[in-house]
């Protein structure tokens, strides 16, 4: 070869070479849609399970749920209980810093629980019985209870229990909204409102070779149809949402799987116990005797929920038998009509959400009550009505789900204590007051079902609340994705996943 | 043209009707069902929490003091902070608006590059073949629903075809090639259902023009046909074309809510209709007031048409 040539094709080839070694790595980006906008980026002011979703990438919590809903460390390595069950230490990770570089320990913690217990926090129901907190060494806290309280380490699992920086929060003080600053694999970059939230990898996070992603953007996606289009055209990598309708028609060619698994949740109907009609324990008996959740479970949400007639779905240790849905008794439910005095039937308001899927089981419900004699007449509200309903007790029956927690008494303890803050039905059942607070204090396992058990079996017969499916984690995924770990409070995490 | 002193008199003469719409907004938001600190604060909200929030917010305040404290605001300037987050509101309407101008621009151009051409050539042969295939369109695109239609883009040109992304706003100032990417569908969607109802109104208000005198003599003369149509008759027929197009802006500047939520775009619309969710009063009062000045623009811009259409108006 003549020289000139082979000198030209070597110099040719070498910056080649190195134009290919000098292409920067292309970023990766994680795309998630979520079907509302997170508003709140402080978790002590959060309200919704979108705002969770990306707290999970922003902050790391004391504790962790796994895949199967058991408590693991996080930024508290291990942690004892004492013996009254009053007292919990937690000995914390060391090594960590906040994004901003402050160091997280033990003083991090105190300010996080302190502030989570002011008054303007949303947290401050959670952490009410924290009633002093001492900073043993750097890396070791003291928290003392002034009750023992099963469900504390649940509750570090979630809000109460993500890490804020002091030093963000100090600096940026009401504003710290929308300045997030935590331990997590991802710090906050931006946002377009009701569009986009991205976030940018943490290049010094704790966990070893974590994240595996670049950058995580949420995109806002109201419509689950839009969403779902968006997943099956690449938009899309995770939906929180997915088309029930679509769950059975995913063809084998398809470029995303449907994960499709219990959640802690559960949708119902609240029944006003201090008004008419329903303060009459026998009418309350009968509609629920109405209504036949299978078929709802099976005409609205294509199955991708579990009929139920307790709070406690399949995930939860405290699922008992109370949960079987009763069999539809068209002729019992007359007998108790007759017998509360209401026989030709009666007629009530049923306000329920917004979305299409809520409406259709309302006209499910509003089918099975006629054989009764039951008209009810189908509201559309939105939230901000109903909670304002529920809290005033303005209202006759309320479609109002929760999207659930971890501990079993975070998902009845509010709901049907006396007590309780999200007790919108009034119902005053000393038992189950009783069964409750035992529940609450009783650190094993094994005997708090029991106690739910025997909770529920005066519920089942009080209904002061309309058990009807617990949701299920439905969340379209890429077959692109790679490890992605479910775990069922229906949190999306972010720092395991690469594409 | 009008002189400017007309001009400002004509701002001037708007500002009562931004002070009413103001007003009329407020009232509504008011008798709106649904608490703001419960929209804001949701189930698990502590009795302390939610007197907290309602103290910060004002809200115990009598109306009309409300009312007073927030114009007193925004006569200086001060269009307020949002309820749920505590972002300025201007920054969020800064955010908002170009992409909602963008948007409606974007549509509004498409509608015409479809709706005159094909009014034009439906009035010009009213027992033609043109004229049925347009009318057929253009009853399509009134009565399809918006939604139905942005979806079936989406699966066709995203998802099937993959030319287009089915989402992924970017910011014009940011980078024009790909928001001009994204923004492709949402403003042919939009601009379809709009040009429907412009053709129409091109092609009555042409072949009205069409039946007067003064053509009959261009075509006598000897005239071509499109010599008589574009030389004679569309400028004319424009008035009513302007007019209606004036309004169809202004709607598209309110918002194109559906399409927006369609395609993810973050625009004035969608603010306004989320806000009124979340019961973020001082954001919809905002957006609303913005939306009202775009309105007001929008129909002084007509108004100069006119009379550069018709100088006899300007008279």
């Amino acid at each position: 070869m003549n020289q000139r040539v082979s000198r030209f094709l070597l110099s040719t080839m070498s910056s080649a070479v190195l134009a290919a070694c000098s292409l920067p790595a292309l970023a990766v980006t994680l795309n998630i849609s979520l079907d509302a906008d997170p508003g709140k980026l402080d978790p002590t002011q959060s309200s919704m399970l979108n705002e969770r979703i990306v707290y999970q990438s922003l902050f790391d919590k004391l504790l962790d749920l796994d895949g199967e809903g058991k408590i693991v460390p996080m930024l508290a390595e291990r942690w004892t209980v004492s013996d009254d069950q009053k007292t919990y230490t937690l000995y914390l990770r060391k090594g960590v810093k906040f994004q901003d570089g402050t160091p997280f320990d033990a003083k991090a913690v105190e300010f996080n629980l302190l502030r989570g217990q002011e008054k303007t926090s949303l947290r401050r129901n959670e952490l009410k019985y924290v009633s002093r907190i001492t900073v043993v060494d750097d890396h070791t806290i003291r928290l003392e209870l002034s009750t023992p309280f099963a469900p504390f380490l649940s509750i570090l699992t979630d809000r109460a229990g993500m890490m804020s920086s002091p030093a963000a929060v100090k600096k940026y003080g009401e504003d710290y909204i929308n300045h997030p600053v935590g331990t997590g694999p991802f710090i906050y970059e931006g946002r377009l409102k009701g569009a986009t939230l991205t976030l940018k990898k943490n290049p010094d996070y704790w966990r070893a070779g974590l994240p595996k992603v670049d950058e995580v953007v949420y995109k806002i996606m109201p419509d689950v149809n839009v969403a779902f289009n968006n997943l099956r055209s690449g938009q899309v990598d995770i939906s929180n949402r997915f088309p029930y309708k679509e769950i059975t028609n995913v063809p084998a060619n398809a470029g995303y799987t449907v994960l499709n698994k219990p959640s802690l949740g559960f949708r119902g109907i609240y029944l006003n116990t201090t008004k008419p009609p329903f303060d009459k324990k026998e009418v309350r008996e009968a509609v629920d005797i109405l209504i036949d959740r299978n078929a709802i479970a099976k005409v609205v949400y294509n199955n991708a929920v579990a009929p139920g007639h307790s709070p406690f779905s399949k995930a939860q240790f405290a699922n008992g038998p109370s949960d079987a849905p009763p069999k539809v008794d068209v002729a019992r439910a007359k007998a108790l009509l007759k017998a509360a005095g209401k026989e030709g039937g009666f007629s009530f308001r049923l306000p329920l959400p917004t979305t299409a899927d809520e409406l259709q089981a309302g006209q499910m419900i509003q089918g099975m009550l006629r054989p009764a004699g039951i008209t009810v007449t189908l509201e559309k509200t939105e939230i901000a009505s109903q909670v304002e309903a529920g809290k005033a007790g303005t209202f006759e029956a309320l479609f109002l789900g929760w999207s659930g927690r971890p501990d079993p008494d975070q998902n009845i303890f509010d709901f049907v204590h006396s007590g309780g803050s999200m007790n919108y039905s009034h119902i005053a059942a000393r038992e189950v007051d009783d069964l409750l607070q035992q529940a609450r204090v009783e650190g094993d396992q094994a005997k708090r079902k029991a106690l739910y058990d025997q909770a529920m079996t005066i519920l089942v017969k009080e209904v002061p609340y309309l058990y009807l499916v617990h949701d299920n984690v439905l969340f379209g995924i890429a077959k692109s994705v790679k490890g992605f770990q479910y775990v069922p409070d229906g949190v999306i995490r972010t720092a395991t996943v690469s594409k | 043209m009008p002189k400017l002193p007309k001009l400002v008199k004509r701002l001037l003469l708007s500002l009562p009707t931004l002070l009413l719409v103001s007003m009329v907004v407020f009232s509504l938001l008011a008798v709106l069902p649904g608490d703001p600190v419960a929209a804001i604060l949701g189930m698990e909200a502590t009795p302390e929490a939610a007197a907290a929030l309602r103290l910060k917010l004002g809200l115990d305040d009598p109306l009309l003091v409300q009312y007073g404290r927030w114009l007193w605001a925004v006569l200086h300037g001060d269009l307020g902070r949002s309820f749920i987050d505590n972002t300025p509101v201007a920054e969020a309407l800064w955010q908002r608006l170009p992409v909602t101008i963008e948007l409606a621009i974007g549509s509004f151009l498409v509608a015409v590059i479809i709706a005159v051409p094909a009014g034009i050539l439906s009035a010009a042969r009213p027992r033609g073949w043109a004229n049925a295939i347009g009318t057929l369109i253009a009853l399509f695109g009134m009565s399809v629903p918006h939604f139905w239609l942005g979806m079936l883009f989406i699966i066709l040109f995203a998802v099937k075809l993959g030319w287009l992304p089915a989402s992924g706003f970017v910011p014009l100032s940011v980078d024009w090639h790909a928001n001009l990417i994204a923004m492709t569908m949402p403003m042919v969607v939009a601009g379809l259902r709009e040009s429907a109802i412009l053709m129409r109104m091109v092609r009555s208000s042409l072949l009205e023009v069409l039946n007067e005198d003064y053509i009959r003599t261009a075509f006598s003369k000897g005239l071509r046909d499109w010599q008589v149509v574009l030389g004679h008759a569309l400028r004319n027929a424009m008035i009513p074309v302007v007019t209606a197009s004036g309004l169809m802006v202004s709607g598209m500047l309110g918002g194109l809510v559906i399409t927006e939520s369609i395609f993810g775009i973050p625009g004035m619309g969608k603010m306004i209709v989320d806000a009124i969710f979340q019961r973020d009063y001082v954001t919809v009062q905002a957006g609303v007031l913005a939306a009202t000045v775009m309105v007001v623009i929008v129909n002084l811009c007509v108004d100069l048409l006119y009379s550069v259409i018709d100088p006899r108006i300007a008279r």
